[in-house]
């Protein structure tokens, strides 16, 4: 228990280091979010619209260490200010609209990778120099080796374009209400399926390598060597006794990954037109949307610090040394 | 272990199974009458229909179809169209604009729209001035109603070229927005308007669709029943919509669009791209020698191959400028005598060389022209990265000058750090875009009015090459207090010649307005044969998509 205490704090002090860090960077962007828009419009929009705009966005010229307190006390009462990019929106709700679609999107990806990636990992040490072995690996590290756009790009026109199998984007088809019907759940996985599915064979690769190696590791240790002479059965030597023990590695990659599922998955939303949140931060920065930005940039920060701490929960039943609270 | 193996067959035939059933795409569901536009890129909607505030919060069309402005400027015909306007006319030494309102115009709830509607619209603009985008409050003093049908608008000083700023705002009702505490973060999502389009039927953050007004005005009109709008992220995702003919109309730029778009479907889609956008100019800051001598800008503007460089940059949508700047939406005001007379557009690089030697800008034993104390010329040419036109333009230009012996490197730089070097005059050549208008006034007032010359260091709008001609401020002057038609087509003349003689900027190429649409389901689009308005749903600052959206109808 006192480990996970400490841990806490630990993350507190990075959850305060990264708030900080959300106010600053953003800020040291040359411009402001009123001439921001004057990029999309090149010339259509009169001269005297930036007084108005700038009027509009509230923009102060207090000092920045002023607003940064603001900002602070803004952000623990839960306040994370009004978008500009979306004026006159506010940034809770504005994320509210993609962050689902994005954790469900992403978040399947993720699960599904790690579930089939580790489980043809441990089937690749056990039957160690057989055919999943010695081609499976390089398959897929050959597949992830491409760059993730282009793998998607292809598979959308593919499969999308030329054959016609898989709607070519959006998260539910646009005639449908969302509902919690059979024929909209239906219609979502139809739709998630490419997205997931090029993330999934993206990805692949690096679970499956990384847990068919530790497992080697573990495999040739002498608890595995002795649980074998005592003549267990295969499988129980294999997933209780190795694969507990090979997981420790691949779990801290895992926590990593669900972490990064809110800001890594922009990619995907791009080229699927998925709704999510990755594509919201884009027109953040390209608004130079402060609030936005912070509120995103704070709910992926949140998301990382929270999975790691998923992380060091699960290693605590996995690991029975850290539960000791070894020093 | 033969088990193991068994499962894994097992599960690669359920996978290659499950893929064909992955079923066939569906062909969009296109609803009979539902005209589905894209002009905006983003992955979701938000809810707002406040036609008041920034250009970008609000949902196309709230500026011009779920609300419309007094009068609609078509910028392929130049001329106004009457729309909640019927007449206008200068009073009192034109110092009152009176506007005549249109009778038997109801709001979409029933309401009548009057001259009232229109005055509380300027005051709110007035009381709030995050909401005059326009800045008309800078020439108004005072806006009454009349009688219930007109409106006289006093302005603080004699200035014709406000009619245009007022003649485009948007008229919301007072009934509804009288009691909004603050119409600056207002969305608006139930909108009572008297455009074409009034009714929101679906929102959804995938897709909205608007309904027709059915007390629209117009009788019969819009002869579409509705307007659907799916979210699509990025251009190359709405272009692949196109092509599958998801979309019936969109304003994005496609590349080689007859082999991409209608080669796909010869007998249904179409494009047409007039060039009424803004004209983009090579920017000499004339703070700077030797760009403030006429000669050394117009021999860099005659070492330039514009016919390569709309080739390269623009796939050909364009065509090189004239020496008068002005793109085809000043068409009428345009004098062709005058823009032949400009020859310092053509490429000619003997020529640019000339007038090298005779700006004393003499070569080096290395070939590169140095100022008379011997400083080498060798700039950066400034562009913003990822705007590719811009760059491959930029490096047409680079070649062209570096031939004539002034050294020339490309520069892209992140818009914002762009905007702000061009803003500030912290540049020596720049890319860049003009301002538009109905009249040349606004467009040659930001290229050589005294009056926009900012110091160097401090932030302007426009002018950023910092020029200033006494010729051309009497003229943009007597423009300002000139009504008559014939007198203003006099001094527009004038501008024309002072730019072509003086060569404030170096123009480029007219960008096109950019307009995709599918014949298939819809016809009555603006077209080369039939040009009664600007095509593209993306002019909407001026009203002018309304001209569109009123005409197009089902097949």
């Amino acid at each position: 228990m006192r480990y996970l205490l400490q841990r806490l704090g630990f993350y507190l002090i990075a959850g305060w280091a990264a708030l900080t860090l959300n106010f600053f960077l953003p800020r040291l962007m040359p411009g402001d979010p009123a001439t921001a828009l004057f990029a999309r419009f090149r010339g259509r929009l009169a001269p005297e619209a930036m007084a108005a705009l700038r009027e509009t966005f509230g923009l102060t010229e207090a000092p920045l260490l002023q607003q940064y307190f603001t900002y602070l006390s803004h952000v623990l009462r839960g306040d994370l200010g009004i978008s500009v990019a979306y004026f006159p929106t506010p940034v809770s709700e504005v994320i509210a609209t993609g962050m689902l679609w994005t954790v469900f999107l992403a978040g399947t990806a993720v699960v599904v990778s790690f579930a089939i990636g580790t489980l043809l990992g441990i089937v690749a040490a056990w039957r160690r120099g057989g055919w999943i072995d010695s081609w499976l690996p390089s398959t897929l590290v050959f597949l992830g080796a491409f760059p993730y756009f282009w793998l998607a790009m292809v598979a959308l026109y593919l499969l999308g374009f030329t054959l016609g199998w898989f709607p070519l984007g959006h998260a539910y088809g646009d005639d449908l209400t969302p509902a919690f019907t059979l024929e909209f759940m239906a219609d979502v996985f139809r739709h998630a399926a490419l997205p997931v599915g090029t993330v999934v064979i993206a990805t692949l690769g690096g679970w499956l390598l990384s847990m068919r190696n530790s497992m080697i590791t573990v495999l040739g240790s002498d608890f595995v060597n002795l649980a074998r002479a005592k003549g267990l059965a295969p499988a129980r030597v294999v997933l209780r006794y190795a694969a507990r023990n090979a997981l420790l590695p691949s779990i801290t990659g895992f926590g990593m990954a669900l972490g990064f599922v809110l800001g890594g998955s922009l990619l995907t939303e791009i080229v699927f037109s998925y709704p999510g949140q990755g594509y919201l931060l884009v027109q953040a920065v390209r608004n130079q949307d402060y609030p936005l930005m912070q509120g995103i940039f704070l709910v992926i920060t949140l998301a990382v610090l929270g999975s790691n701490w998923l992380v060091d929960v699960i290693y605590m039943w996995l690991d029975p040394r850290t539960r000791g609270g070894r020093s | 272990m033969p088990s193991t193996s068994r499962a894994t067959i097992l599960l690669l035939g359920l996978a290659l199974w499950s893929v064909p059933t992955g079923c066939a795409r569906p062909r969009p569901t296109a609803t009979e009458g539902v005209l589905v536009v894209s002009q905006e890129m983003q992955s979701s909607w938000v809810r707002n229909f406040n036609p008041l505030t920034t250009a970008t919060a609000a949902r196309w069309p709230t500026l011009a179809g779920i609300y419309e402005p007094l009068f609609v400027f078509n910028s392929v015909r130049t001329e106004y169209v009457p729309w909640l306007g019927v007449s206008y006319e200068w009073r009192d030494a034109r110092r009152v604009l009176r506007i005549v309102t249109r009778d038997s115009v109801r709001w979409s709830d029933g309401t009548p729209f009057t001259s009232k509607d229109v005055v509380f619209t300027f005051e709110l603009l007035k009381r709030h001035r995050a909401l005059d985008r326009r800045g008309v409050w800078a020439f108004l003093s005072r806006i009454d109603a009349v009688d219930a049908r007109t409106v006289d608008l006093t302005f603080s000083r004699v200035f014709v070229p406000g009619f245009d700023e007022i003649a485009a705002q948007p008229i919301v009702p007072e009934h509804a927005w009288r009691d909004v505490v603050d119409p600056v973060a207002y969305a608006n999502e139930h909108p009572v308007a008297t455009g074409p389009f009034t009714e929101v039927r679906v929102f959804r953050n995938q897709i909205y669709e608007l309904g027709r007004n059915p007390d629209y005005w117009q009788k019969g009109r819009p002869y579409i029943d509705a307007l659907r709008f799916p979210a699509y992220p990025s251009n190359d995702r709405a272009n692949m919509a196109l092509v599958f003919d998801e979309l019936d109309w969109a304003g994005n730029f496609i590349p080689s669009v007859d082999r991409v778009y209608v080669a796909r479907q010869p007998d249904a889609h179409r494009y047409w791209f007039p060039l009424t956008g803004s004209s983009i100019f090579l920017y000499a800051n004339t703070s700077r020698p030797p760009f403030d001598d006429v000669r050394v800008r117009k021999a860099l503007s005659m070492a330039i191959d514009r016919e390569l460089l709309v080739e390269v940059a623009l796939y050909r949508y364009s065509r090189p400028a004239d020496a008068t700047a002005l793109s085809d939406g000043y068409a009428a005001w345009r004098d062709s005598v005058i823009a032949a007379s400009g020859d310092w557009v053509r490429y000619d690089p003997a020529a640019a060389e000339q007038l090298l030697d005779e700006a004393g800008l003499r070569r080096d034993a290395q070939g590169v022209r140095c100022l008379p104390d011997g400083t080498p010329l060798s700039y950066d040419i400034l562009c913003v990265s990822g705007w590719s036109d811009w760059v491959r333009a930029a490096q047409v230009i680079a070649r062209g000058l570096s031939a004539v012996g002034v050294t020339s490197n490309v520069r892209t730089n992140d818009f914002s750090a762009w905007f702000q070097r061009v803003q500030e005059g912290q540049f020596d050549l720049s890319l860049g875009w003009s301002f538009e208008g109905p009249t040349p006034y606004l467009f040659y007032r930001w290229l050589m009015s005294s009056a926009t010359v900012k110091p160097v260091g401090e932030a302007t709008m426009g002018n950023w090459h910092r020029y200033g001609s006494a010729t051309a401020d009497s003229v943009l002057d007597a423009f300002e207090r000139e009504a008559d038609p014939a007198e203003q087509r006099r001094l527009a003349d004038e501008m024309q010649r002072t730019f072509v003689r003086e060569a404030p900027a170096i123009p480029l190429y007219p960008n096109p307005s950019w307009a995709e649409y599918s014949l298939a389901r819809f016809t009555g689009f603006p077209s080369a044969e039939d040009p009664y308005a600007d095509p593209s749903p993306n002019k909407f600052d001026r009203g002018e998509c309304l001209l569109v959206l009123t005409t197009v109808r089902p097949r």
